[in-house]
């Protein structure tokens, strides 16, 4: 069974006659193990059609199950587990704290967890040596360059192992070359077989990385593709890139 | 979560000074304020404070307050002095009037004249001489602040001649007198020697000075005088309230200090909701990445009365600090404000009264908090 499994999502906003219906009924699957693009015309859905996924806002109607949780019928303090636990995030704009420092930010998911902020620092520092920034461990973020933000939120997305893996257009604010950096980084240690990656995306020439691609319009799913396998780059040995 | 809030608000050190400061004047305005006000009523019953081993302040029933006797038949004294329980009854005249020196320097003054033999009422802190020394011919003890203002920059010494209504008299002792409410500058004497120093028509007597019989309740005594005399006797706990509730009621001095205190509190308010509210909606885009990380609304809320609890409570060091430096300063034996100070009281109701500022300044910014849509963390 696919690990996540959408059926007739439909999700309003407003009321009355400024009520707009974002999602018209999206039906979506997505395989644990897998990089599955979801791309489309700004003002498709996207967003709000992930911001479903990651239990950040709840769905009109439809069903939804998440790794065979369905967050629709949890409760408000339930969502806020699920999402802890859940979900990891990596954005456009990074959102990283800019009163923290690399390694803080990074350990930031743990310390919600609970984990003390020593234990949470110290696997922290192993994450982001792990993604290349051993020398940076202490830098604000304001000190590091664009693709090094992204890969210290990579690695703060990552650190408490969610199953559902939900980016925001993570090359967007990118040069092409950070672009693909960032975007092989992401197949290199987010895959593995318990973890579904959902990422949004308008950047095409990061698409031979997917290994599906859903395209969206109007707030509806239109098709799935999957890419030319012949172009898809070597992928490293799943679940072997834990720190 | 209590390191990253405090690291957050640490992070924004323009806005964390801009609440810091507000805290800090405001709790300066109330603090200095309040003491202020304190240090000016309790002048008003400073006669009565300072006046050592006196039990029982009888008077006329329409003296209202410790610095404006009505006058009182001399034979009244020998009718107290018939009370049971009364070990010793002495005079006391009290009346305002204006000291010279010869160089032409003057300073108005409570003069109060004390009971020849006894001495009973007398500040018992002499800086120079003693309460025997007033019992020379012309003696007067004057205080510090009198001294200074009577011969500014000299060294304390005794043996200056001054002039009072037309009279030689002779400074023979230094105290260190608490200034009074109409004339800061306090002159002890002998009631015979005030009598003629200060002008006034046949009845002179101010107060009845009482002494209790070891043993015996104070207010008892005061009652059977009271009952017996047809005065007003009241115990010195008691004068020093009717004193204090008489300048309260009848001048503008408790409203107009209420007025600068609940200024002081309203600027806090105002300038510490006002930048808290910006810090947090500065804040907001962090607030809502932790929240969609897991964050539950109670820790944000924790997060954010940690930071509030912070700043009131730096901004709430400063402004003491501050208003009891201010106060060291003033507070000094020739200062005109001598005798003001910050009551640990006043310290504690401007604790309590910024705790209610940085609570309502974060309200506004807590609901922000709460109502806070995790899934902004994709818009722009």
């Amino acid at each position: 069974m696919p690990a996540i499994v959408t059926t007739g999502i439909t999700k309003s906003f407003g009321a009355g006659e400024t009520r707009t219906s974002v999602l018209r009924g999206v039906d979506f699957e997505a395989e644990a193990g897998e990089m599955t693009f979801l791309v489309g015309p700004s003002g498709c859905g996207k967003t709000t059609f992930i911001s479903i996924l990651s239990a950040l806002l709840s769905a009109d109607g439809g069903a939804l199950s998440v790794f065979g949780t369905e967050p629709n019928r949890l409760k408000s303090g339930d969502l806020v587990r699920f999402r802890r636990d859940m979900v990891g995030f990596v954005f456009q704009q990074f959102n990283l704290l800019p009163a923290l420092d690399a390694a803080e930010n990074v350990a930031v998911p743990l310390i919600i967890q609970g984990v003390s902020p020593r234990k949470a620092r110290q696997r922290a520092c192993a994450w982001l040596e792990l993604l290349g920034l051993g020398a940076h461990l202490g830098k604000l973020p304001s000190e590091l360059s664009g693709g090094q933000q992204q890969r210290v939120a990579i690695a703060r997305a990552l650190i408490h192992e969610p199953r559902l893996l939900v980016c925001d257009e993570p090359t967007a604010s990118l040069d092409a070359e950070t672009g693909r950096q960032v975007i092989e980084l992401l197949r290199e240690v987010s895959l593995n077989p318990e973890r579904a990656a959902i990422i949004v995306t308008h950047d095409d020439r990061i698409y031979p990385y997917a290994d599906r691609i859903a395209f969206m319009a109007d707030g509806r799913l239109t098709h799935v593709e999957r890419p030319d396998p012949a172009r898809i780059p070597a992928r490293p040995i799943r679940g072997e890139t834990q720190p | 979560m209590l390191g990253i809030a405090l690291k957050m608000l640490f992070g924004d050190i323009v806005k964390m000074l801009g609440l810091v400061m507000g805290i800090a004047f405001s709790t300066l305005l109330m603090a200095q304020q309040g003491g202020f006000f304190i240090g000016l009523i309790s002048r008003a019953a400073n006669t009565v404070t300072e006046a050592q081993g006196v039990a029982i302040w009888v008077m006329d029933p329409k003296t209202e307050t410790a610095e404006g006797p009505t006058a009182m038949r001399d034979v009244e004294l020998y009718r107290v002095r018939g009370v049971e329980g009364v070990r010793q009854a002495s005079p006391l005249v009290q009346a305002t009037t204006t000291l010279r020196t010869p160089q032409g320097r003057s300073s108005a003054a409570a003069f109060l004249g004390v009971d020849d033999a006894s001495l009973l009422g007398i500040n018992p802190r002499f800086v120079v001489g003693s309460p025997e020394d007033l019992r020379r011919p012309d003696a007067i003890a004057l205080d510090q602040l009198g001294f200074s203002r009577l011969w500014p920059g000299e060294p304390l010494a005794t043996g200056k001649e001054i002039e009072v209504n037309d009279r030689r008299a002779t400074v023979v002792a230094i105290t260190e007198a608490l200034p009074g409410f109409t004339a800061p500058v306090i002159v002890y004497t002998r009631l015979s020697q005030a009598l003629s120093y200060v002008p006034g028509g046949r009845n002179r007597l101010s107060f009845i000075l009482v002494e209790a019989e070891p043993g015996r309740d104070p207010r008892a005594i005061a009652q059977a005088i009271s009952a017996q005399t047809g005065l007003l006797a009241l115990t010195t706990p008691e004068f020093q309230r009717r004193t204090i509730d008489y300048v309260l009621n009848n001048t503008g001095i408790a409203p107009s200090f209420g007025v600068v205190i609940a200024l002081g509190a309203v600027v806090g308010i105002l300038v510490t909701g006002l930048t808290f509210t910006l810090f947090v909606n500065d804040n907001l885009k962090q607030f809502a990445v932790l929240k969609a990380m897991g964050l539950s609304n109670w820790r944000l809320l924790g997060m954010v009365l940690a930071q509030a609890l912070v700043v009131a409570f730096i901004g709430y060091a400063i402004g003491l600090w501050i208003a009891s430096g201010f106060f060291d300063a003033v507070n000094q034996p020739f200062s005109d404000l001598k005798g003001f100070w910050l009551p640990w009281q006043i310290a504690v109701m401007v604790a309590g009264a910024t705790a209610v500022i940085v609570s309502l300044a974060s309200l506004i910014a807590i609901r922000r908090v709460l109502r806070l849509d995790p899934a902004t963390v994709f818009r722009g």
